[in-house]
């Protein structure tokens, strides 16, 4: 891969994890790569390209298509005192390997008496939009967010991707990084443009657990996770027009969760609508509601949640486009919570 | 003087049309020759765009638009 030499020059998501895994290979023979087409190829999004040039097949593992098998590897890697990353292709998989993550990668730690750790990042795509099924589409924040054990990272640009990917490497703790499709700036979904930023060429660490305040505002809080961040930046735009001040933020961790952040903003603004590609009910979306709500933070309005509807991910592409979270469903959200004031 | 960037003609190897994924330097900044400064795709297939030349480059062709061998997509003067 060419590296990206221009001052002030800018990565898309793809590029930034790329960066971030080939500096800490530099410096810790530890950490090594496995995954489906992460080798010759660069990965399906573009994340591992180069690394295998620049390291070859004995750190770089194109494995084959059993996630039962590598991802039980990386487990026992790690418990061992190796530093893995692993990319779980499509999240949509994780069924045949989730043995692995839920049973043992998440608890070793705690099954051996803090004697083991299990430094490991399981890297894994999200997020819809193209017709591509139900099982190549979904989000599943909620299901490795739930589950106590592990840490959980979702970035919505280039800048967080790759220190939250340097964060990640070198935490002691397992780490789930969950980035959408539609980010990576590979074209999958056309491209969104606010996800390419100014990237450092030295390593930087963006520590996991801690929420940024993308857009600062007075009237509501929009909280967004990967792709529900640029939905809620195109609504805050909308409602600025309207004369509404809205304030976003992007949650980048969802394990910890900055539970802090939110309810700070909620306690200015009063308003919370909440936006998350993954499933409506039993969400992060929940959770953030139930964080603000269990203390007692007054609101003008009922929170609210734009997130994806309790059904399989449609093929069709009007189907699937009716069901996506988007900025008109967010202002529309909005409005109705100004209809509930009066 | 200003100097093209032309979309090469051995970038990739069919006659298909490629949509720009990324610019990887804003508009207006200052590049040397060699410089990474765009992607391409074609089918699902990334290719780098360099700079054939130093200089302040002027983007005239945005993210998502499609183009084809051939085409100016800047000028770096």
């Amino acid at each position: 891969m060419t590296q990206v030499k221009a001052k002030n020059r800018k990565l898309t998501i793809a590029r930034a994890m790329a960066e971030s895994i080939a500096m800490e290979m530099r410096e810790d023979e530890k950490v090594f790569l496995m995954g489906e087409d992460i080798g010759e190829l660069g990965g399906v999004f573009g994340n591992t390209r180069g690394l295998y040039t620049e390291f070859g097949a004995e750190r770089v593992k194109d494995t084959p298509i059993s996630e039962t098998a590598f991802i039980g590897a990386a487990v026992g890697a790690a418990s061992d005192g190796m530093k893995p990353v692993v990319e779980l292709m499509f999240v949509d998989f994780f069924g045949v390997c989730f043995d692995a993550i839920y049973n043992m990668m998440a608890k070793n730690t705690y099954f051996a008496g803090g004697e083991i750790n299990v430094p490991m990042v399981l890297m894994t795509s999200t997020g819809g939009g193209y017709s591509d099924g139900g099982q190549h589409s979904q989000c599943l924040h909620a299901t490795f967010a739930h589950l106590p054990g592990m840490k959980v990272v979702a970035p919505s640009n280039a800048y967080d991707a790759k220190g939250l990917m340097t964060a990640a490497i070198r935490d002691p703790n397992p780490v789930i990084f969950m980035f959408h499709k539609a980010l990576q700036g590979m074209g999958w979904l056309g491209t969104e443009k606010e996800a390419i930023v100014d990237v450092p060429e030295e390593a930087y660490e963006v520590p996991l657990g801690k929420a940024a305040i993308t857009r600062e505002g007075a009237d509501v809080t929009i909280v967004g996770i990967t792709s529900g961040v640029h939905h809620g930046l195109k609504a805050a735009r909308e409602l600025e027009a309207q004369g509404v001040s809205a304030e976003v933020v992007d949650l980048r961790s969802l394990v910890p969760l900055d539970r802090e952040t939110v309810i700070e903003s909620v306690k200015k603004t009063g308003r919370l609508i909440v936006v998350d590609e993954d499933y409506h009910s039993y969400g992060m979306t929940a959770e953030i509601i139930a964080s603000v709500s269990e203390v007692g933070v007054p609101m003008k309005a009922a929170p609210q949640r734009v997130a994806y509807p309790d059904i399989p991910i449609p093929f069709t592409p009007v189907m699937e486009q009716w069901a996506l979270p988007s900025a008109d469903k967010i202002v529309k959200a909005f409005a109705k919570m100004k209809e509930t004031e009066k | 003087m200003s100097t093209e960037v032309i979309v090469p003609n051995d970038l990739w190897e069919e006659d298909d049309e490629a949509v720009i994924t990324s610019w990887l330097v804003d508009d207006g900044t200052s590049v040397s020759e060699g410089d990474m400064i765009a992607e391409l795709m074609v089918a699902k297939i990334q290719y780098e765009l360099l700079a054939p030349a130093s200089g302040t480059l002027s983007i005239l062709k945005e993210i998502d638009d499609v183009v084809a061998k051939g085409d100016c997509v800047a000028k770096i003067g």
